[in-house]
């Protein structure tokens, strides 16, 4: 502390910069305003002039002044700030021009850590309907579709918008940007660009499949560069997975995936694909589907290289299919709940395989008798953290990363995962989940028959 | 404002000229810009930039929120942890800030998909509401048994309340931003009050016409002055049914004109139970709907208020026009004077039938296809419906249950896509949750600013629904 105190002193007189807010005087250093980005407006004022009568003057709350200037000083916000609203501090700060800065201390991405969340608000919906569908963005936003609207927060969860779109229910959606969103529904053809703020739709694409009958949505995804949306004809009898340009004009770029079943003829490989993730650090979108039928629950999940239109790996569930299917980038592992054991496998894409089987972290003897007892769960990955959802309780998986000289019987393969129930006890047997969404340093989770969204978030003090 | 410190001298000021005020011992520092949008810097003498700060014997506390107001445009969600709604819009007054804070004060634009039930305003003592009336800018009048309580339009906080003459006001609308007019179920005659006093009564009388002594008021136009015109109406019905609308002068308080006269001795000429005035068309619209042994009838006429001439009229069941919906007659009408349209629910089906006001004629109605089955499953024959248009949007109230349909949003207007196109664009969405409905029977529904005014059946006080500014998220 000395040390930094004295470097700060040893700085020339002219670097002082003194500024006149509101009728108050604030003295500080060119160094610390530049903290504030080089296109914010506390940047650009000067320090040339010194003479006490032409102190640069801005007409604006001293008070509020104060509170970005020991933010700028410190990086912390002084305890002082919470004599005002998040909602003041942030119309404030962007009039400096420091919302960003605002953004990366409140809501920061980096700051997520699953070990510290903890169910601490509830976002509320207006209307009747619950949620069907959830969708983030990196810094916390989050677009909410209930019945046929979509009511969008913003990174500091104050309610920005709700407009009222074609749907009677939304079954997927996924945020494009901040204001544009991709909505899609299994009862209503089409998938369409929405603009959040203004409540029109900007597109409205269409998959023309040989019946030329209806494409209805089965599901979203992502990456930075494509938007991927399964289409399933009207009459049931194609699908294929169509990839959108998402820095142009939504083009279609690429057609993969194309299925058309004629007769009885049926195969677990034609089943369309109900959840599509990018594995970003394998370029591969992984697509997923499963079907119930009179022999059981059957699935598909296909690893596809987007550019050739080529399915590079492929594994057929038959007998412990999964309910949900999720890849980790970060971890470079696939994972899933086996819909009759209710058990969590993982699979190791770093050596995979035609041959490559899951392998079980849990009790493999229910693998034959359960039944059905992981029916609705859930499995999302958020950076290198699992999360699965058993009815209304949530578990998080971590690699636990051990020293070679450990030899324990904990051991499958040479990965090793374990399981943490998180929240606390009155948090247990809640409704059941329906979506495990994450953005900026939070958790959001839906429930069924439950209006309010849980944020989830490490809680302050 | 009192304390003036001179007359305004200097108009020449250049916008970025720094002002210091010192308010109750604290230096505040601004510019001409930002208090040009105030009375208060032509109050102020401002010559040199080293005068010493003009003094205001004021709580500076309170300044400094309203400083900012004018600085942002926007009333800071801190200030009213500090002081209520209230406090700032009298302070402000004091300071002579006038158009800009009274917008920044009230709530965000109404929006029916995002609304919720915000606050219940109850008059102090008898709160059960008779009627209310929210189309004044200025204030919002309650009737509750004999008394008018008079409640600011902006911040809602109560300002007075009057005991009137009659033993109950079964309806009340402001015709004036001063008079407020009244009528009951139990004693005739249309009375005049300002906020303390009985100004005048008016009553309806022929005296060709025996039948016509002792009528009563049954409906008084949301004020026929909207657009600043100089008349309103009111509906006055009889002992023995007979009953017409009265057009009356707002400055003379007496008659111009009667018009529609009826003898009342069926459902179709029954007295008349809605008024609203269309400004655009001139068009005096009154519906009337009964319910008896046989099930719901109604009718809804169309006035030109000038000539007196009835310009259409529809009646359900029968009438000369013809239903293609035989049966399914009208629970509620309303009209919508600024989307220009007649809304309507049918009592049997609980479909929402609407009627451009342009192209009436003998079967004008186009019922609106709901694509969300689950909602019209909650409707059940004989209940309550109450149809109230407001902000391009039809509220519903059934019993105790709110929704709107409402259009969506376009990216560009498909020109001549006819009617049945425009309203494909509508929605129906419920504004409440099931436990607002669950409050009792909704009796009226009413828009005004930017909120949605409710009352219930023997509930006390009326709902107020806004569209919320902040997201209302609650910490667990």
């Amino acid at each position: 502390m000395n040390s930094s105190f004295g470097s700060q002193k040893s700085e020339p007189e002219s670097n002082i910069v003194t500024l006149n807010v509101g009728g108050e005087l604030f003295q500080t250093t060119q160094k610390t305003l530049a903290l504030a980005g080089p296109n914010s407006f506390l940047s650009t004022i000067s320090s040339s002039s010194n003479s006490i009568s032409d102190v640069p003057f801005i007409d604006r709350d001293p008070e509020l002044f104060s509170v970005f200037l020991s933010f700028l000083r410190t990086g912390n916000f002084p305890s002082k700030s919470t004599n005002f609203d998040l909602e003041t501090l942030i119309s404030e700060s962007q009039f400096y021009g420091v919302e960003p800065l605002l953004i990366d201390s409140l809501s920061n991405p980096s700051q997520f850590n699953p070990l510290n969340l903890e169910k601490s608000l509830l976002l509320p919906l207006n209307g009747r309907d619950t949620t069907s569908a959830i969708s983030t963005t990196t810094f916390g936003s989050v677009h909410v579709a209930h019945g046929s609207k979509i009511t969008s927060f913003d990174w500091s969860l104050t309610r920005k918008s709700t407009i009222l779109t074609q749907f009677v229910a939304i079954d997927s959606l996924l945020a494009v940007s901040p204001d544009v969103a991709a909505a899609g529904a299994t009862d209503f053809s089409g998938l369409q660009i929405i603009d959040l703020e203004k409540g029109y739709v900007k597109e409205n694409l269409n998959w023309e499949n040989s019946t030329r009958s209806s494409s209805t949505v089965q599901a979203i995804g992502s990456s930075n560069e494509h938007l991927f949306t399964s289409f399933e004809s009207g009459r049931r009898n194609s699908n294929a997975i169509v990839v959108y340009d998402l820095l142009g004009d939504f083009r279609p770029v690429f057609e993969i995936s194309r299925n058309e079943m004629y007769g009885a003829e049926f195969n677990s490989s034609l089943i369309p694909a109900t959840k599509l993730s990018w594995v970003s650090s394998y370029n591969l979108l992984m697509a997923s589907g499963s079907h119930s039928g009179p022999t059981g629950v059957l699935g598909s999940i296909k690893l596809w290289d987007v550019r050739s239109g080529n399915a590079v790996w492929e594994m057929k569930e038959e007998v412990d299919c999964f309910a949900d299917v999720a890849v980790s980038s970060s971890l470079s592992c696939m994972f899933k709940v086996g819909i009759n054991s209710g058990e969590v496998f993982f699979l190791d894409l770093r050596n995979l395989s035609p041959e490559s089987e899951w392998v079980c972290l849990g009790n493999k003897t229910k693998l034959i008798n359960a039944k059905k007892e992981g029916l609705g769960c859930k499995v999302e990955c958020h950076g290198s953290n699992v999360f699965v959802s058993k009815g209304g309780d949530i578990e998080l998986w971590s690699e636990v990363l051990v020293n070679s000289s450990l030899n324990g019987e904990n051991r499958s393969g040479d990965r090793v995962f374990k399981r943490s129930l998180m929240g606390r006890v009155e948090d247990m047997g809640s409704n059941k989940v329906t979506n495990l969404r994450f953005g900026g340093n939070k958790m959001f989770v839906t429930r069924k028959d439950q209006q309010p969204i849980e944020v989830w978030q490490k809680n302050e003090g | 404002m009192e304390t003036k410190v001179s007359a305004s001298s200097s108009p020449e000021l250049s916008p970025n000229h720094r002002i210091k005020l010192n308010i109750g011992g604290k230096i505040f520092e601004t510019t001409v810009s930002t208090l040009q949008s105030s009375a208060l810097l032509a109050s102020l003498s401002i010559s040199t930039p080293t005068q010493p700060p003009i003094f205001i014997d004021r709580n500076p506390d309170i300044f400094s929120p309203l400083l900012s107001l004018l600085r942002t445009h926007r009333l800071h969600s801190t200030a009213l942890r500090h002081f209520s709604l209230h406090q700032l819009v009298n302070e402000s007054q004091f300071y002579g800030l006038h158009s800009c804070p009274l917008s920044s004060f009230s709530p965000p634009p109404f929006s029916p998909f995002d609304a919720s039930f915000v606050t219940s305003i109850s008059p102090p003592s008898s709160a059960i509401v008779s009627d209310f009336s929210a189309s004044s800018t200025t204030s919002l009048l309650l009737a509750h048994s004999g008394k008018i309580s008079y409640y600011d339009a902006t911040t809602l906080s109560h300002s007075s309340t009057l005991r009137t003459h009659l033993d109950g006001i079964s309806a009340i609308a402001a015709i004036t931003p001063n008079i407020s007019a009244v009528g009951s179920n139990s004693s005739a005659g249309l009375h005049f009050y300002t906020r303390a006093d009985h100004v005048g009564s008016l009553y309806w009388v022929d005296n060709s016409d025996t039948r016509v002594q002792k009528s009563r008021v049954t409906s008084i136009s949301d004020s026929v002055g909207n657009g600043g015109e100089s008349v309103f109406s009111a509906a006055f019905e009889c002992k023995h049914g007979e009953n017409a609308v009265l057009i009356v002068d707002k400055s003379t308080l007496k008659v111009v004109v009667e018009i529609g006269r009826q003898s009342g001795n069926s459902a179709k000429s029954s007295a008349i139970r809605k008024l609203r005035w269309v400004p655009q068309l001139g068009l005096l619209v009154g519906s009337a709907v009964n319910c008896g042994a046989f099930g719901y009838s109604g009718y809804v006429r169309l006035w030109d208020p000038r000539s007196g001439e009835m310009i259409w009229e529809t009646n359900e069941p029968g009438g000369m026009v013809r239903n293609s919906r035989l049966g399914d007659t009208m629970g509620d009408i309303d009209v919508d004077p600024e989307g220009l349209y007649l809304a309507k629910v049918g009592s049997k089906t609980g479909d929402l039938g609407v009627a451009d006001l342009r192209k009436l004629g003998s079967d004008p109605w186009v019922y609106l296809k709901d694509p969300n089955p689950g909602l019209s499953a909650n409707w059940k024959d004989g209940g309550s419906v109450v149809v109230h248009c407001f902000k391009g949007n039809v509220f519903v109230g059934r019993d105790g249950g709110l929704e709107a349909w409402s259009k969506m949003e376009e990216r560009e207007v498909v020109e001549g896509g006819g009617d049945e196109m425009k309203w494909s664009l509508y929605r129906r969405n419920y504004v409440d949750k099931v436990e607002d409905s669950e409050r009792g029977i909704i009796r009226k529904i009413e828009g005004g600013g930017n909120r949605l005014f409710v009352s219930r059946e023997n509930v006390e006080g009326i709902e107020v629904w806004e569209t919320s500014r902040l997201s209302g998220v609650k910490a667990v």
